[in-house]
């Protein structure tokens, strides 16, 4: 069981990184969509 | 704001889809702690139908208006499609490594099928790079996805089916549409098939959202 608790912490810091960079380009566009 | 909200909803679900998904029973019992790929790789499987539908439709749409928009529309939903793919081929090639214990083989009708797909809607992507001239191309790659588009159902649902198959089969339902998932398996699974449906409709529109700055930007100059 401990090795599955190791296996989610690692998907949900992928999880975390790819959201975060999605968050990050969605807020970049709007302010492009802004500036246009 | 409202769309900061639901992507931060978004981010809760599929958070909550791995926690559950590690911490409760594993789905089935007599495969172990491998059937846990099931939450992701099924979510996967069905996005890349999606996908290629989505595909299909704004092909149809692009040769009713020639609107360089609807060709990227088409196009971006086939790339999402063809990367979900990859990843559902990705997570059935480890399922097979763990439960029949290669990572591929060609006399799985269900590792086959998916491969062809790859390849159809690789020669999609393949034919696109090939075209400079952008309305030539929308007309040609569209006309490719009309032709494309009925394999996609025939490999993922049928083919594999009427085959001999060590694929677990009738993991979603039954053949009387009946769900055969219990206890905690199914509210973990639906919520997994849709936070995964959402980031695929975040990132088609993201993607869009992004092209029509670049178009307008192209205007301009």
């Amino acid at each position: 069981m401990s090795s599955n608790y190791t296996v989610m912490f690692a998907n949900l810091v992928i999880w975390a990184g790819i959201f975060l960079f999605l968050f990050r380009l969605d807020k970049k566009v709007s302010d492009l969509e802004k500036r246009k | 704001m409202v769309r900061k909200y639901l992507q931060i909803g978004l981010f809760v679900l599929i958070a909550g889809v791995i926690y559950f998904s590690f911490t409760t029973p594993a789905p089935q019992q007599i495969i172990g702690e491998a059937s846990r790929i099931f939450y992701y790789h099924i979510p996967m499987a069905w996005l890349t139908v999606v996908a290629y539908a989505i595909n299909l439709i704004y092909a149809i749409r692009f040769l009713k208006t020639r609107s360089e928009l609807d060709d990227f529309r088409s196009h971006w939903s086939a790339e999402l499609g063809t990367m979900f793919c990859v990843l559902a081929t990705i997570s059935g090639s480890l399922f097979a490594k763990v439960t029949w214990g290669v990572y591929w083989t060609w006399s799985e009708p269900r590792m086959l099928s998916i491969f062809i797909l790859l390849l159809i809607y690789g020669a999609y992507l393949s034919l696109r790079a090939a075209i400079p001239t952008p309305e030539r191309k929308g007309i040609i790659s569209a006309t490719y996805s009309i032709f494309a588009f009925p394999t996609v159902p025939f490999f993922i649902f049928i083919m594999p089916r009427m085959m001999q198959s060590l694929h677990p089969a009738d993991s979603v339902v039954d053949k009387n549409l009946h769900f055969t998932m219990g206890g905690t398996v199914l509210p973990i699974f639906l919520v997994s098939l849709f936070s995964f449906t959402v980031l695929y409709f975040w990132l088609l529109g993201l993607g869009i959202r992004l092209h029509k700055v670049q178009l307008a930007r192209f205007e301009e100059a």
